[in-house]
């Protein structure tokens, strides 16, 4: 499933951690505190309890949504925005 | 996915436990970051780096590093040092190839082949009018190879072995023969050439045929067969290779993707460059060859023993077979 991430963490080490997590999860960064990216239903639970740990729950703020493909093709992107095919993992080479 | 590090000087290490993949350019480097689960392989061209925990975390993930020469042709790979399967495999098809098995499968591997090409050409027949006579003539010319072939008998490969050759690389020539009277005037070519191409067609073809060579070995491994133990072709350093042997099949598959590139006008003079005495792929000619190959062998799917599946599944079923074929010879089993 697609798969939001966003979050809102006042610890500087705390957000870098989180922000560290994702990407391991194979999340993309698309915004300073929005992830998104292609995981299974195990990634993202295994994934959520890490940052439960990662985050302080009295302060912090996250949200982890899921999304369909069909959605995501319905959502509008404008100006310098992320590329659709990779965060739903359609981009089956990268060239550097 | 497939990363592939072409830029010279472009080094892949680890951070984070993830692969970090730095590009040198003139003000700073890039620097970008994957998830080692999303990586299926990494394909190193010549004036890369790459450091030893980056091949850890490889090894940890199954991911496969393949290291390929300028034109696309691989000269090495890591893999774990676990066997693919059980070694009774290897056992058998090192006895199959000193026996009657191995001229059963050769004969069979050449002339799917070749059938490919007679299929091939048929269909490229169906939109092509002008070319009729002509098209005709080499389909009858391959026919009567192709029935050449069939009727050879032997008791061990290196019976049949030289007039087997002979009687494919006539086909191949009038195949690519075929192929260059249906391309553009700009784009004909005159016969194969490589090390280096002598024309864009060439650069574009060796290079497939340089992709296919990585997912051949690849399949064999994974099926537990050894991708050095030939039955009939031979490598670079005239040594059999059985990965030679087990390509033929499938090379319709860099084949088509080639020429539906040129047929349809994606190719153009920015794909190529003009190097000494020949042509080769440059970054922009890789990207567009390797775009098309990946979606035909891993996106699209056909219609294979009743289910729709990618070609490089088929291939892998294929080898499969060929692998339970050998343990347990009583099974008649076929390629396609």
């Amino acid at each position: 499933m697609i798969v939001w991430v966003l979050y809102d963490i006042e610890e500087d080490k705390a957000r870098t951690k989180i922000a560290k997590a994702c990407k391991q999860a194979g999340l993309y960064r698309v915004q300073y505190s929005v992830f998104l990216g292609t995981l299974t239903t195990n990634e993202k639970d295994s994934l959520t309890l890490q940052i439960k740990g990662l985050m302080d729950e009295d302060r912090d703020k996250v949200y982890i949504f899921p999304m369909s493909k069909d959605e995501l093709r319905q959502t509008e992107l404008l100006g310098q925005a992320f590329d659709k095919k990779l965060v739903t993992d359609e981009i089956k080479a990268l060239f550097y | 996915m497939q990363l592939h590090i072409n830029t010279y000087g472009a080094y892949v290490h680890v951070k984070d436990q993830m692969f970090e993949i730095r590009v040198p350019d003139e003000k700073k480097t890039a620097k970008s970051h994957l998830a080692a689960h999303k990586v299926k392989s990494i394909i190193m061209a010549t004036g890369t780096a790459l450091s030893t925990d980056a091949i850890k975390l490889a090894m940890m993930h199954n991911v496969d590093i393949l290291f390929i020469e300028q034109y696309g042709k691989p000269i090495g790979r890591v893999w774990h040092s676990k066997l693919g399967s059980t070694t009774k495999i290897r056992k058998a098809q090192l006895v199959a190839s000193m026996n009657v098995t191995g001229v059963k499968w050769v004969k069979e591997w050449v002339l799917t082949k070749v059938d490919n090409q007679i299929q091939f050409i048929k269909d490229l027949r169906k939109h092509r009018k002008q070319h009729h006579e002509f098209m005709d003539e080499k389909i009858g010319q391959i026919e009567n190879l192709y029935l050449s072939i069939q009727e050879l008998q032997g008791e061990v490969v290196s019976d049949i072995a030289d007039t087997l050759r002979g009687l494919e690389g006539t086909s191949g020539r009038l195949y690519f023969e075929t192929l260059s009277k249906l391309l553009a005037k700009e784009y004909q070519f005159a016969g194969r050439s490589s090390r280096p191409a002598q024309n864009p067609f060439n650069a574009f073809l060796n290079y497939a045929y340089g992709m296919l060579y990585g997912k051949v070995e690849r399949t064999l491994i994974l099926a537990g067969l050894d991708p050095y133990l030939g039955f009939l072709h031979r490598d670079d350093y005239n040594q059999l290779s059985f990965v030679f042997d087990f390509i033929e099949p499938y090379r319709i598959y860099a084949e088509t993707v080639v020429f539906r590139l040129f047929s349809a006008k994606k190719v153009n003079q920015g794909h190529t460059d003009k190097i000494t005495k020949g042509y080769s792929l440059n970054q922009e000619g890789k990207q567009l060859l390797v775009t098309a190959f990946n979606d035909y062998t891993e996106e699209a799917t056909i219609r294979y023993r009743g289910r729709n599946q990618t070609r490089s599944n088929a291939m892998l079923m294929d080898a499969r077979t060929f692998a339970n074929s050998l343990i347990a010879p009583v099974v008649e089993n076929t390629i396609k």
